[in-house]
C-alpha cells in the first residue's frame, strides 16, 4: 500500500486554498461598500440640488425657469438607478442597506417628477416623463428588462424625455401609494405624462408613436 | 444564490486548494534528492520508432536521435515498418549504414503491435518508444536514462512539447503542452503520473518481460502501460530537462479525432484500472484521479449550462436589436458614467478575481516551462488564444468522447 506523502501538506493547501477563497469575497464586498458609499453621497447630493431648486421657486420665488440642469440631474438619477439595481443584484433584494437606498430613490425620483412638471407649467418646457414599473419576479422579469432597454435607447434619443422607475415589488409605502394612484395591474407598464399608458409587450413603435402624438398636441397648444 | 453559482464557486474553491497543493508539492520536490546514473553508469537503451506511412518526417526522427549526446555504442536505434504503403521504409533503410535496425511487417497491424515487436528486437535494457514524426533534443535521452538508477523507476517521460506550430489550432496546444510541463512534474512528485506521452517515453524492458507487452487492441496502448505501471505500484518519473516534440494536429477535425481518441481511451482504461482510485495508491488514488476527473465533469458541465445560456442570450440579444432596427449605436450611451459602471460590474464578479489568480497560475508555469525548454514559439500570440479558446475545445472534445463511449460508437485511430 502507497501512503500519502505528507497529511500536512493537504491540510496547509486547505488552509491557504480557503484563504485565497475568502478572500477574493473580501476584496469584491469591499468594492461593492466603496460603490455604495459613492452611490449614497451621489444621491444625496442629487437629492440636495433638487430640493434646493424647487424651495428656491417655491418659498423664495426664484425664477424656475432659469436653471437648466435638468439633463445633468436625468443623467444622474439614471445611473443611480441603474447602479443601485447593481447593487441589489449583487447584495440580494432583502438586503436593508439597499432597499432603503432604492426607496429614498423612489422618494428622489418622485420630488424630480413633480419638479418637472412644475417647470413644464411655468415655463412652458415640454420635458416628456415617462413612469416605468417594472418587476423583478421571475415570470416578469425578461420583459421589464427587454423594456428598461428599450427605454434607454428612446432616452439616448431623445434629450427632453425624463424616465422614472419603479420596481412594483419593493415593499415601500410610496410604491403601494404609487401602485394604487396609478392603478398599475401588469408589470411592466409605462405611463407617458401622467396620461398615456402602455402595458405588457411594448415594442419601440408603440412608445415613439404616442411620443410623436404628444409632440403634436403641444405644438398644436 | 442559484444552484449554478454554488456548482461555480465549490468548483473554484476545490481548484484553489488543488492547485495550492500541487504548488506545495513541487515546492517540496526541489528539495528531494533522486539517485541519477552518471555517464560511466549509462546503460545500453533501444529507440523503437514505429513507422506508418511517414515518409514526411521519418528522415528528421532518426536525424535528431543521431545527433543525440547519448554514447553511441550504447544505443541501438530500431525503425519498425508498420506495413507502410509510400516510401517509409526506403527512407528508413538509408539510415543502415548508421546502425539504424530497420525491419519492415507485411500488413499494418497497429502500433501496439509494431512496438511490441520493437520490444522483442531489443537490445537495451531500456526502451524509448517514439513517434516518427517527433523530433528530441541531443541531451534528453541521457537526461531520461539517468532516472533508471532508481530499480522501481519503470518508465520515465520527457518534456514534451510542441514544434512548427502555425495554425491557431496547433498554437493553442502548444500553450496546453506547456502548462503540462510544470502538472506532470508535480504528478511525478506524487508519484502519479497516469500518462505516458506515445509520442517519446522511455521504460524499463524488464517491466514488459515480466507484466506482458503493449495491448495490442487498445485505442491507447500507452495510456494502458501507465496504469498498469501504476497498478503494480513502480515510479513513472519526469524529465521536464528532456524536451522531445512533436507536431500537433493543425486544423480542428484532425485534433478532435485525436482527442476523442485520447479520451475515449482515458475513459475505458480508467475504467479498467479503477482500483488505482482509492487510500492503496496513496495520493494518486486519493487525491490526483480524483482531481483530475472532477475537473473534467466540471468542465462538460460548464460548458454545456454555457453553451445553452449563450445560445439563450444570442437569441434574446438578437430579437432585441431587431426590435432597435439594429441602431447598437444609440443602444448604448456613453456619458461619464458609462465606464464607472461597467469597471464596477466587471470588478464586483468574484469569480474573475479568481479567473484572474489561475491566470497568474497559468504564467507561472510557462514560467517553468521556459526556463526548462528554453526558447519557445510566440508566446504572446499562443497565450491569448489559448485562454480564449483552450475551455471550449476541451469541452467539446470530452462531449463529443463520452457520447461516442456512451453509444458504444467505433472509434478508430485516423
Amino acid at each position: 500500500m502507497r501512503q500519502i506523502q505528507s497529511k500536512k501538506r493537504y491540510i496547509l493547501a486547505l488552509l491557504i486554498g480557503t484563504f485565497i477563497f475568502l478572500n477574493g469575497f473580501i476584496i469584491t464586498n469591499t468594492i461593492l461598500s466603496i460603490q455604495f458609499n459613492r452611490v449614497s453621497q451621489f444621491q444625496d447630493q442629487t437629492s440636495y440640488a433638487i430640493f434646493k431648486d424647487k424651495l428656491n421657486y417655491e418659498l423664495f420665488n426664484a425664477d424656475p425657469c432659469t436653471t437648466d440642469n435638468f439633463n445633468k440631474i436625468s443623467d444622474d438619477l439614471s445611473y443611480q438607478g441603474a447602479s443601485i439595481g447593481d447593487l441589489e443584484e449583487k447584495l440580494g433584494k432583502n438586503n436593508n442597506k439597499v432597499k432603503f437606498r432604492k426607496e429614498f430613490y423612489n422618494l428622489v425620483e418622485l420630488e424630480h417628477f413633480e419638479y418637472i412638471n412644475d417647470i413644464n407649467r411655468l415655463c412652458g418646457k415640454n420635458f416628456t416623463t415617462l413612469l416605468f414599473f417594472y418587476s423583478n419576479q421571475r415570470n416578469d422579469l425578461d420583459k421589464s428588462e427587454r423594456l428598461g432597454r428599450l427605454l434607454d435607447f428612446i432616452r439616448s434619443k431623445k434629450d427632453n424625455l425624463v424616465i422614472y422607475s419603479f420596481d412594483i415589488n419593493l415593499d415601500s409605502e410610496i410604491t403601494r401609494n404609487l401602485i394604487k394612484l396609478y392603478n398599475i395591474e401588469e408589470s411592466p407598464t409605462i405611463i407617458i405624462n401622467n396620461d398615456k399608458r402602455l402595458s405588457g409587450d411594448i415594442e419601440l413603435k408603440d412608445i415613439e408613436e404616442n411620443l410623436i402624438s404628444l409632440k403634436k398636441v403641444i405644438v398644436k397648444l | 444564490m442559484s444552484f449554478i453559482t454554488y456548482v461555480i464557486y465549490f468548483s473554484i474553491y476545490v481548484g484553489l486548494v488543488g492547485t495550492t497543493f500541487y504548488i506545495l508539492t513541487f515546492i517540496e520536490d526541489l528539495k528531494k534528492e533522486r539517485e541519477f546514473f552518471t555517464d560511466d553508469e549509462l546503460p545500453k537503451v533501444s529507440v523503437i520508432i514505429p513507422a506508418y506511412n511517414e515518409e514526411k518526417t521519418i528522415e528528421l526522427t532518426l536525424d535528431s536521435i543521431l545527433k543525440s549526446d547519448y554514447p553511441k555504442n550504447k544505443l541501438d536505434i530500431l525503425v519498425i515498418d508498420d506495413g507502410s504503403i509510400d516510401k517509409t521504409y526506403e527512407k528508413a533503410l538509408k539510415y543502415q549504414k548508421e546502425g539504424v535496425r530497420v525491419f519492415k511487417q507485411e500488413t499494418n497491424g497497429g502500433k501496439g503491435r509494431a512496438l511490441n515487436s520493437g520490444i522483442e528486437k531489443a537490445k537495451g535494457d531500456f526502451v524509448f518508444t517514439m513517434d516518427a514524426d517527433t523530433i528530441v533534443d541531443k541531451k534528453s535521452l541521457k537526461a531520461m536514462t539517468r532516472y533508471f538508477k532508481n530499480p522501481k523507476v519503470m518508465s520515465v517521460t520527457p518534456a514534451m512539447v510542441t514544434r512548427e506550430t502555425k495554425t491557431i489550432i496547433q498554437r493553442i496546444q502548444s500553450v496546453e503542452y506547456l502548462t503540462g510541463l510544470f502538472l506532470r512534474k508535480t504528478f511525478a512528485a506524487l508519484n502519479a503520473i497516469h500518462i505516458t506521452p506515445g509520442a517519446f517515453s522511455a521504460y524499463r524492458k524488464s517491466f514488459f518481460e515480466e507484466h506482458g507487452g503493449y495491448d495490442e487492441g487498445n485505442l491507447t496502448e500507452d495510456l494502458e502501460v501507465a496504469l498498469r505501471i501504476q497498478h503494480h505500484k513502480y515510479i513513472i518519473e519526469n524529465a521536464p530537462e528532456a524536451p522531445a516534440y512533436t507536431i500537433p494536429p493543425k486544423d480542428f477535425m484532425s485534433l478532435l479525432k485525436q482527442r476523442r481518441r485520447w479520451y475515449a481511451g482515458l475513459m475505458k482504461n480508467t475504467w479498467n484500472y479503477r482500483k488505482l482510485f482509492g487510500k492503496e495508491y496513496g495520493d494518486m488514488g486519493m487525491f490526483v484521479l480524483p482531481m483530475a476527473w472532477f475537473g473534467i465533469f466540471i468542465a462538460v458541465f460548464m460548458i454545456i449550462y454555457y453553451a445553452i445560456k449563450a445560445t439563450n442570450d444570442l437569441i434574446k440579444e438578437v430579437l432585441f436589436y431587431k426590435s432597435i432596427n439594429f441602431d447598437i449605436f444609440n443602444q448604448i450611451e456613453f456619458n461619464s458614467y458609462f465606464f464607472e459602471r461597467i469597471f464596477f460590474q466587471i470588478t464586483t464578479i468574484t469569480a474573475l478575481w479568481f479567473v484572474l489568480i489561475f491566470l497568474v497560475m497559468i504564467f507561472f508555469y510557462l514560467r517553468y516551462a521556459t526556463k526548462k525548454i528554453g526558447k519557445t514559439e510566440s508566446l504572446y500570440i499562443n497565450v491569448p488564444l489559448f485562454m480564449v479558446l483552450f475551455a471550449v475545445l476541451f469541452g467539446i472534445w470530452w462531449i463529443v468522447s463520452i457520447f461516442y463511449v456512451a453509444l458504444n460508437r467505433e472509434v478508430t485511430w485516423k
